[in-house]
């Protein structure tokens, strides 16, 4: 290394975003670079599985912060270097521009696109550079981010996310993740925290159930009872057979009642708990199982018991708490989706699968090595050395591709810096961007959370209301409460409306052209967000996107079909998953990604 | 519920801690893993992170050969040595720090140089699963190499200086039963079903379904339905070209009828019958690598010593002069069907592989008792996995170190001639060995001697670019960047260069993904990289 490397090497501050697999590996080439202050911010706590790769961390260190022993492991190695340790989240208005403008550089190592994108937002803001950088499996990705030099994280809409319709988990299940998606949502009714969008029984409001000029009528198992799901599960006090009977047989009848489900599709057989009990049928695909108890599929009566006996053990671990979060790594919450997810795929006539592989597409896991995070890191603070330098033309994204049986480039970089996108509704001078809404049904509060802040990112927004100058959406607590439950056309947004929207935690100004749009088939989504309005033509897929409390899936998972393929747009591995997060709403990469759009 | 959940047998704290790896190379692979026995030479930066990245998925055990001591400059560059170990033996250093990284791996060391062990102990570098050098002179180099491949044990040889990466990987035969290919057709064998299928599939006559028994019929049905239509319309023949399965889709598409009064809809499974035309009409083929690797002399030759993969190739290859197949792999792919019609198309399917399977499994017993082998060489498990992945079968040959350092001519000129090409630094990384084998230094590893150094060097590539009589010259600023180096290790590129080393260690030992062949070069300025094979 030259002189003037040196030099910016040990006067520079550099913050690393999350320590998990990519960030263990950046802090250890850190220290061994001669970097002597760093910060690390991360949220989450230690899991057994981190040890395959996590190297910074060992057994005795399970359940404890992250970046507070990845801080105590770099200094046992060299005591001399200034590292400030923070267990927390990077969205957090504790971590405003000036804390960001005190770096020369931001590190990456995230794992989730809403962290990301409000990272890049605040670099942008802060003119910081930002190196970012994600693997899932064998393949991985670096990239550079300077404001007025590249793209931004956000310049180019990332690809469409895997997204299910509300109507498709709660009344026509067709594939495995429709029942595992389901079973999760079960999982929450009778367990978890409440939500309304992860209603378990059918879906009356289904247009596709609907009869011409026939209204249906609200009965036990429709929509109207969903509020008291939970109270009355508490008062058969959680009986097995009850509930069973609920979910697998009755709810299932008043499924086959909505007849125009059933014309082309193959319709549902109840299940009575009995008859599960008693089940004999499919013994024969038991047979051809592996090894493993993981990878055996369970049978209808193993799926039963384990039902009965998961429901008491959820039960138990429920007492004296309000709720419980469903966590893939917990044995009983992911043995309770395992059996719940088969036994609704047996009454749909879907193929079965084993706990091991509904816990990859439940947990939506990304296989993650050591290998892939050890290249990804170096590239990162190899690239940092020529940020640092201000070389940014020599810092092109660099993608790792180990897999492929075809590829002689291991590592391939680009030729040159990607520019940014003019239309960018994120980093363009004058941010613009269309949002299709139906302003006659959504609500202030709705367009606030879903829009504003699920789909664009914003952590505090407020919107001023063009031309009247009224202030809409306000972050300030009690200033806007009024507007809450009103309608957007009610307070004057209509078609063709402007809203001047301003994050200052992210220190951005966004424009919304507000059209009025009323989903017309079935798959439409709720609302749509259209940064260039050519994209409308051209581009259908960002309709699947952007897209209300939507399911997302981002990974890739090489074992399993069911897994969509996003092949590195949006790699994951970096920081561990985000659990309590200010807003935005946490879009966990490994939990929570799995949710619905209600139809 | 963030409290770890209870031990229970389904899932034991192993099968938790390697639960994101195991999605890639499966418990089978995990288990070759865990009886690997790696031998690190040199713990330098980059050989302590490669080992690294093997310990932590959790190899069986490592062994580290090491003559030196700890300097000051280790430290700098090597994670995995205490600051307060200067002097220390190198290999027990990084032994016992790498040991803390898994439990469940074992480690040992021999604090001598690896010419001396080479020298002194018999047999030693052959006991392991592979061996792994970084740094390595060339006077020890070339007898190791040689050593290794009369053992047929892979070696990887590492060198990480500046900005400059290099790993070689010498296997003299290596064989990859699970290539895992980026994308695979299903298995269907719809052309030529074998008895059982096709009579099965002759049962069913999709016209004569009514309403609702037709949506609960699996695709494979429906196309072998129509199939059969198009054949008895068509003279026998298959659709083959695009228009051809135009036709036939019409066919499947045209299938409903209306309902009194209502519209006519195609049923989920027909519209994937018509999508399973695309890709299940070809007739089942036997692919080039295959073919080659049936005909190879190894498995047309099998001796007592040749490995249980070849005795199943002949196997393989009794089987497939008998029936002009590949076996069946014996999955279906997912079907939208009621449970009882798809699990009775399963269960034939997957019979139908068992029973394949069991048939080159008696042939391969039949070929390893005629050998004179044991009654275990050859495992029932093995050979269902092998007839599954049979169509991803890969062989390996590469070449010796030793050959190419005292091959005369080497022909570079191809590479050397294309301004691109990565190349040059290989034949500036020769020159640089040889010219640590003569002054017994790294090029520019004292600061007065960075220019007389360069000339020398210079020297040295172009003897050896005469040698290979190539008419080629390096430009003067290459040969002056190595030197400038002085043989100082930059810790990130030994990071980048280690976690790539280390993956294809993990593909050699688990015998999954094809190994790169044979020679990969890293250059850190420009964030390119290289295969070459050598």
């Amino acid at each position: 290394m030259n002189v003037p490397l040196k030099e910016a090497v040990a006067t520079s501050k550099v913050l690393v975003v999350g320590s998990g697999g990519i960030g263990c590996e950046v802090l250890k080439n850190l220290a061994l670079s001669g970097f002597k202050d760093i910060e690390i911010i991360d949220l989450d706590t230690i899991d057994v599985s981190n040890l395959n790769r996590q190297f910074l961390f060992r057994k005795e260190h399970v359940g404890k912060p992250k970046a507070v022993v990845a801080r105590e492991s770099i200094l046992s190695y060299n005591p001399d270097i200034n590292i400030k340790a923070y267990h927390d989240s990077i969205t957090s208005q504790d971590y405003g521009l000036n804390f960001f403008k005190r770096f020369n550089i931001v590190l990456n190592a995230l794992d989730n696109r809403a962290a990301r994108n409000h990272v890049n937002r605040m670099c942008l803001a802060a003119d910081v550079p930002l190196i970012e950088s994600g693997t899932s499996g064998y393949s991985g990705q670096v990239e550079l981010i300077k404001k007025g030099v590249t793209q931004c994280y956000e310049c180019q809409p990332k690809p469409p996310q895997k997204t299910f319709p509300g109507c498709t988990i709660r009344n026509t299940p067709s594939e495995p993740v429709h029942c595992i998606v389901w079973a999760k949502h079960l999982f929450n009714q009778l367990f978890g925290e409440d939500d309304p969008d992860q209603d378990v029984s059918p879906d009356t409001e289904d247009p596709e159930a609907k009869i011409e000029g026939q209204e249906h009528t609200e009965t036990e198992s429709g929509n109207i009872k969903r509020a008291s799901t939970r109270q009355w599960t508490q008062e058969i006090k959680y009986d097995p057979a009850q509930l069973f009977n609920k979910f697998f047989k009755n709810d299932i009848e008043y499924l086959l009642k909505m007849e125009n489900l059933w014309k082309t599709r193959k319709p549902p057989v109840p299940l009575t708990w009995e008859q599960a009990a008693s089940h004999e049928g499919d013994t024969a695909e038991e047979e051809n199982n592996v090894k493993s108890q993981d990878m055996k599929v369970w049978s209808l009566s193993k799926c039963t018991k384990i039902f009965a006996d998961t429901v008491g053990v959820l039960k138990e671990e429920l007492a004296g708490k309000t709720f419980l979060v469903w966590d893939k790594d917990d044995k009983p919450a992911m043995d309770f989706v395992t059996a719940c997810a088969n036994i609704r795929a047996h009454i749909f006539t879907i193929s079965t699968k084993s706990r091991f592989e509904i816990k990859s597409i439940a947990g939506n896991i990304i296989p993650a090595i050591a290998t892939a995070n050890a290249m990804i890191a170096g590239l990162v603070v190899l690239h940092a050395f020529r940020v640092l330098l201000q070389d940014y033309q020599k810092c092109p994204s660099i993608y790792l591709r180990q897999k492929s049986i075809h590829s002689k480039f291991v590592l391939a970089a680009d030729k040159q810096i990607e520019q940014a996108n003019p239309k960018c509704y994120v980093c363009s001078p004058q941010p613009f961007v269309n949002v299709f809404v139906n302003t006659q049904t959504m609500t202030v509060k709705e367009f606030e959370t879903e829009l504003l802040k699920k789909s664009l990112n914003m952590v505090a927004p407020d919107a001023i209301l063009d031309g009247k100058g009224m202030v809409v959406i306000s972050s300030e607590e009690g200033e806007t409460e009024v507007n809450n439950d009103k309608k957007l056309n009610e307070i004057g947004i209509v078609d063709g409306s402007i809203l001047k929207c301003d994050d200052f935690l992210q220190n951005y100004e966004l424009t919304v052209a507000i059209n009025h749009y009323e989903p017309q088939e079935k798959d439409d989504p709720l609302y749509k967000v259209v940064a260039n309005p050519d994209e409308l033509k051209a581009k259908e897929s960002i309709n699947g996107e952007k897209n209300g409390s939507e399911e997302k899936k981002e990974e890739e998972s090489d074992e399993d079909d069911l897994m969509i393929v996003n092949e590195l747009e949006d790699p994951q591995e970096g920081s561990s998953k985000r659990r309590k997060l200010n807003p935005p709403e946490d879009k966990d990469a490994e939990d929570d990604d799995l949710c619905v759009v209600e139809s | 519920m963030s409290s770890p959940a209870p031990k229970s047998p389904e899932q034991t704290d192993k099968s938790k801690k390697y639960d994101r790896q195991l999605r890639l190379w499966g418990d089978h692979g995990q288990n070759l893993l865990e009886n690997s026995k790696v031998c690190l030479i040199n713990a330098t930066a980059l050989g302590t992170e490669i080992l690294k990245s093997l310990i932590l998925p959790g190899i069986g055990s490592f062994t580290i050969v090491d003559g030196e001591k700890v300097t000051e400059e280790d430290i700098g560059s090597n994670f995995f040595l205490e600051s307060d170990s200067i002097g220390l033996s190198r290999a027990q250093v990084a032994t016992q720090c790498l040991l803390e990284h898994n439990p469940d791996v074992r480690g040992d060391y021999i604090d001598e140089s690896p010419e001396h062990v080479m020298s002194h102990t018999q047999d030693f570098f052959n006991k392991f699963t592979v061996v792994i050098a970084t740094a390595l002179p060339e006077k020890v180099l070339i007898p190791l190499s040689k050593y290794l491949w009369e053992s047929n044990v892979p070696f990887v040889v590492c060198r990480s200086i500046g900005f400059l990466g290099y790993i070689r990987l010498q296997v003299k035969e290596h064989t990859v039963i699970e290539a895992h290919p980026d994308s695979e057709n299903p298995d269907l064998r719809l052309l030529s079903p074998w008895r059982s299928l096709r009579e099965h599939l002759e049962s069913i006559d999709v016209a004569l379904l009514d309403q609702k028994s037709r949506s609960h019929v699996p695709a494979l049905v429906i196309l072998f339905y129509y199939l059969t239509k198009y054949k008895e319309l068509n003279g026998g023949l298959v659709p083959k070209t695009r228009q051809e399965k135009d036709i036939l889709r019409k066919m499947i598409r045209d299938s409903p009828v209306a309902d009194e009064g209502s519209i006519k809809l195609l049923e989920e499974n027909f519209e994937e019958a018509i999508r399973y035309t695309n890709t299940c009409l070809a007739p089942p083929s036997i692919p080039h690598n295959v073919q080659a690797i049936l005909d190879d002399d190894c498995c047309k030759n099998l001796t007592q010593n040749s490995p249980p993969f070849w005795i199943m190739c002949a196997a393989l290859r009794e089987f497939v002069e008998c029936e002009e197949t590949l076996p069946i792999k014996g999955s279906l792919p997912d079907m939208a069907a009621d449970t009882t019609s798809y699990i009775t198309l399963q269960q034939l399917y997957h019979r139908q592989a068992e029973l394949q399977a069991e048939i080159i499994y008696r042939k391969a017993s039949d070929i390893a008792r005629d050998l004179g082998l044991p009654m275990d060489t050859i495992t029932q498990n093995e050979v269902k996995m092998f007839c599954k992945h049979a169509s991803e079968l890969q062989v390996i040959r590469g070449s010796c170190i030793a050959d190419e350092y005292e091959r005369t001519r080497l022909d570079l000129s191809f590479y050397l001639e294309d301004p691109d090409s990565l190349m040059f630094y290989y034949v500036i990384l020769r020159g640089l060995e040889r010219f640590i084998s003569e002054f017994n230094t790294y090029p520019g590893q004292f600061d007065d001697q960075v220019e007389p150094d360069v000339l020398k060097l210079k020297g040295i590539i172009g003897k050896l670019l005469s040698e290979w009589s190539c008419s080629q010259v390096l430009r003067d600023e290459r040969v002056h960047e190595v030197c400038r180096y002085g043989g100082a290790e930059i810790h990130s590129v030994s990071a980048v260069l280690g976690g790539c080393a280390a993956h294809e260690v993990i593909k050699l030992i688990t015998h999954q993904y094809k190994p790169l062949d044979n020679a990969f070069i890293y250059d850190a300025i420009s964030s390119n990289s290289a295969t070459f094979c050598l």
